[in-house]
């Protein structure tokens, strides 16, 4: 136990200082934007003939801290807002909390992409033992160079061609939004199917470009595996064909869950280019369009809240790691 | 010098090499499609290079070819200029290869030395250098240059080469402080400090040689990475319009042209997608082929 | 149940590689008759066959390898060069155990030893998995372990000389009566390599099996087995009662191997290495005796024709300078 709680303080330390590093990032960009915008709606302000430290309140709430502090003033108050989980105010979105538009859009961006990764763990784990088992015949070669083409397509790419085939040339999915607004949001047939039908592209492209790199990791873990002595031993002890499968397939596994907690955390942030290409309303469209439109708070929270998201799916990882590896649990084995 | 007087590092080493060639040779051999992989990238490379020489700086607009399907005239179509989209490929070329290889020598000459800094002298600078590649790699990179594209324009693709470059070294140095760390285990180093040689002649004579493959490899992935990352980035249209880049046609021809609503626009999309493809398929060709050669459970006879 | 102390007979075994150079021979002719409740040992420099011999006992030479020739005879069991699929096995473990080199990793390193004891008897449609569970905790405790203990710790927490005796337990809990030990001391320290021969040499004669040991290590030999083999290039160069073999060896190489061992007392200088190296796959002779290129006692006849293994009494020989002497 003691052992758990000293990584578990490890990791926390560690994902605090990075996400100190992080919003120390959104800080200087923020404090860096040419033009300096705060300066300009500061003076305009002024103009429109509100007081000075209306003007500066104002400035705040808007970028975090007041324009004419100083730098480490500047600082202390833009972190101090980030604990109190004040992350400002959209200036795209006037009137509601960043956190609030945070929040509606990690729910379009959470089920998609959670869809696809388990879809792409699943069959990519399974394929991958094939890929291994077979690995000198016509099926191994041909699942591993699947594998490796998917893997190394860009996202992008195999959005745009998923929806040129099934949007354009053969029109049977929607590639535009997550639902149909003809439909009355709600619990009904018809509002739920058409979310469904939107989410296949979205899903399909997550999965498919997901799909690749399990399928190769799987492959190389399993051959590992195979080539351990205890299968040999196992072998040899006339050990049933299926338990000697649930040797492989569990010991060949356990690298792979520490990516897939890994994954699970990057998801947030996963699906930028899925997410405008099919102008899905989720984490990462919010943030190209906070970009465009240089809303720095509400860029500054979305990046800060990816980020959050990797930082806790490490700790996870970890401790997941701990749970079903006795070798780490008893302290021995190395991370 | 050296060779003559430790007869046998020298001969070994250079045996290793004569044998790394060789199977370089072997694997090309056994499977074709390698050297398709070569020729590809070979290909692109001389595209990017020459390609724009053959074109004016400002390619001439058709206005009465506007966003039109693939013809004799325009093999790929024109764009919503009227411009020839196979034209704008090869003039775009140069921006994605330029920067690609600014990526890459940094990533090479960061990672590297780093890598070897932290293998050779351990202790506490490992520790700190290597807390530091894990949060690079920990920080959502994307999104992170979205964030960063608020301040820098990326006009240039040598800027845009050295931020993906000063983003991207962290592969490489795990790669090479790992390699590092498991010849000193093997008694390399040991050895040869104990045959008198210099750290500087250990480095570039030794070490570096037997290393060249790994970061040869995750340099190809940085990289790799890196064309993904700054056409995405333009695809994106978080940057300027007017660079020359394959992720700005794709950004017109989905967002302005409607490639994915009508097929007039489809050779706008296609062709940069074929490029990526094509250059994807390259890489992946050639990462195939060292995975074999550096990796010899993967070789089987 | 099986009858106690099965013998088994080895006879013409040829086990061939393939390679890239064609398929090569690993053992090449071997015959050897283990006597029914005897200790054999076979002792070999590495690459001299030795172990994938060993694994021809289960009829599980690996892939790239696999037996060209010969048969291996064992009572109660037939031809195991025969069986296939279930059969086979059903044969593994049950019939014949296996016990691993010390220094390999035997054990599944994400279960409990106790698990994988079920799993083994699962495999075999051991109905009784109590009892099965109580005969190891025996044997365990037999050869000094704390059974309970054990069987509720996984492959991590278990040292060396504890992993080796694991090895033993489930290689004879299910009862297998003929048993092959793949250098069972090897990585071990003295002391405990002591303590696992005279476990072998005990267990052996209270349950009545037939046993092969595997070694380079002719000390492990000398202390445990009453019949000794040498291997050299996948030949059976000699083999006879160990103390014989020990005392009065024939053959150039046994000769060699033993002149080769330091003694604790008296001139290290007497200890003599033998000059050359063993051959490997690819560099073992075509054709004439496998040994000639290090051969003191090398006779022109040695070029051309493959020594016959010649038996006088307990005693087997395969040497063309053996054989003239005995015949002038």
């Amino acid at each position: 136990m003691t052992i758990i709680a000293r990584r578990l303080a490890g990791h926390l330390a560690r994902g605090f200082v990075m996400i100190l590093v992080v919003a120390t990032i959104s800080f200087f960009i923020v404090n860096n934007i040419p033009g300096d915008p705060m300066a300009a709606r500061y003076e305009k302000l002024i103009e429109q003939g509100m007081s000075p430290e209306a003007a500066a309140q104002n400035v705040k709430v808007l970028y975090g801290f007041q324009p004419n502090g100083t730098l480490w003033q500047q600082y202390t108050d833009y972190m101090g807002g980030l604990f109190h989980l004040d992350l400002g105010v959209s200036v795209s979105r006037p009137g509601t909390p960043v956190l609030d538009v945070l929040m509606e859009a990690t729910k379009w961006t959470i089920l998609p992409v959670l869809a696809g990764t388990l879809l792409s763990f699943l069959v990519g784990v399974i394929l991958g033992v094939y890929a291994a088992i077979k690995r000198k015949g016509k099926l191994g070669d041909a699942l591993a160079i699947s594998g490796s083409l998917l893997h190394g397509v860009p996202q992008y790419v195999l959005a745009m061609l998923l929806g040129v085939i099934f949007a354009t040339l053969i029109p049977i999915l929607p590639a535009d939004g997550p639902v149909d607004i003809l439909f009355e949001p709600g619990f009904n047939a018809a509002y739920i199917g058409s979310l469904i039908e939107h989410a296949v592209l979205p899903v399909a492209t997550y999965a498919l470009s997901a799909y690749g790199g399990w399928i190769l990791a799987m492959k190389s873990s399993v051959v590992t595996v195979l080539g351990d002595d205890f299968i040999l031993a196992a072998e040899l002890r006339g050990m049933k064909r299926s338990i000697i499968f649930r040797y492989i397939a569990r010991n060949a596994i356990l690298p792979l869950f520490t990516i897939l907690a890994l994954s699970l955390g990057m998801l947030l942030g996963g699906a930028v280019f899925i997410e405008k290409i099919f102008n899905y309303p989720g984490l990462g469209l919010l943030l190209i369009n906070s970009v465009n439109d240089r809303d720095y708070a509400l860029m500054g929270g979305a990046f800060l809240l990816i980020t959050v998201a990797v930082v806790v799916a490490n700790i996870v990882a970890d401790l997941f790691y701990t749970v079903i590896d006795p070798r780490v649990r008893s302290g021995e084995g190395a991370s | 010098m050296s060779a003559t007087l430790i007869p046998e590092t020298g001969s070994a080493a250079a045996s290793m090499r004569r044998n790394f060639w060789r199977g370089v040779w072997r694997v090309m051999r056994r499977k074709p499609s390698r050297m398709v992989g070569v020729v590809i990238i070979v290909g692109f490379a001389f595209m990017a290079v020459f390609g724009p020489m053959f074109y004016p700086d400002h390619l001439p607009g058709d206005t009465n070819a506007i966003t039109k399907p693939p013809s004799w005239e325009h093999w790929f179509g024109t764009d919503p200029q009227g411009r020839d989209v196979l034209a704008l490929v090869v003039t775009g070329s140069r921006y994605v290869l330029l920067s690609a290889a600014v990526t890459a020598l940094i990533t090479v000459v960061l990672g590297t030395g780093l890598g070897l800094f932290s293998g050779f002298k351990r202790g506490r600078w490992d520790t700190v250098l290597m807390r530091i590649t894990d949060m690079k790699l920990t920080i959502p990179g994307l999104p992170l240059l979205l964030v960063l594209a608020t301040v820098w324009k990326f006009g240039n693709p040598v800027q845009m080469g050295l931020v993906l470059g000063l983003l991207g070294w962290g592969g490489v140095a795990r790669a090479v402080r790992a390699q590092t760390l498991s010849l000193r285990e093997r008694g390399f180093i040991e050895a040869a400090r104990g045959l008198g040689l210099s750290t500087s002649h250990i480095i570039g004579k030794e070490l570096l040689p037997s290393m060249a493959p790994y970061i040869a490899m995750n340099m190809l992935i940085a990289v790799t990475g890196a064309v993904y990352a700054q056409v995405g980035l333009f695809f994106l249209g978080v940057l300027p319009y007017e660079s020359n880049n394959w992720g700005v046609m794709l950004n017109l021809a989905v967002f302005q042209a409607g490639a994915m609503i009508t097929p007039y626009a489809l050779g706008y999309l296609l062709c940069p997608l074929l490029a990526i493809l094509l250059l994807t398929l390259g890489i992946v060709l050639v990462v195939d082929a060292m995975d074999e050669i550096f990796n010899p459970r993967l070789r089987e006879e | 149940m099986a009858q106690q102390a099965p013998g088994v007979r080895i006879d013409g075994l040829t086990v061939v590689y393939k390679t890239s150079a064609g398929e090569l021979p690993a053992v090449r002719n071997v015959s050897l008759t283990l006597e029914p409740g005897s200790i054999t040992g076979i002792v070999g420099e590495s690459g001299s066959g030795k172990s994938t011999l060993a694994l021809s006992l289960l009829n599980a030479v690996q892939p790239p390898g696999r037996i060209a020739a010969g048969s291996v005879e064992i009572d109660g069991l037939g031809d195991v060069v025969g069986l296939q699929g279930e059969e086979l096995r059903k044969a593994r473990g049950r019939h014949i155990g296996y016990v691993f080199q010390a220094a390999q990793n035997s054990l599944n390193p994400l279960k409990t030893v106790g698990k994988q004891l079920l799993d083994l008897g699962r495999s075999h449609g051991v109905d009784d998995l109590r009892g099965l569970v109580r005969d190891a905790k025996e044997l365990l405790g037999r050869m000094g372990l704390d059974g309970a203990r054990v069987l509720d710790s996984h492959q991590h927490e278990l040292s060396g000389g504890m992993r080796q005796r694991v090895g033993i337990v489930l290689a004879l809990v299910l009862n297998a009566h003929v048993v092959v030990l793949d250098e069972p001391t090897t990585a071990l320290d003295m002391i405990t390599q002591a303590n696992i021969l005279k476990i072998v040499r005990e267990v052996h004669a209270e349950r009545g099996l037939t046993t092969l040991v595997i070694t380079h290590d002719i000390g492990v030999v000398a202390e445990v087995a009453d019949r000794l083999a040498v291997m050299y290039g996948g030949r059976l160069v000699e083999q006879g009662p160990t103390r014989e073999v020990l005392g009065a060896p024939r053959h150039p190489y046994t000769k060699g191997l033993i002149k080769a061992i330091p003694r604790l007392v008296g001139d290290i200088d007497e200890a003599r290495a033998l000059p050359g190296r063993p051959p490997t796959l690819a560099t073992v002779p075509k054709e004439g005796c496998v040994f000639r290129e290090r051969c003191a006692a090398r006779l022109d006849v040695c070029d051309t024709v493959d020594p016959e293994a010649v038996a006088d009494g307990p005693r087997v020989v395969a040497c063309h300078a053996v054989t003239v002497k005995e015949h002038a």
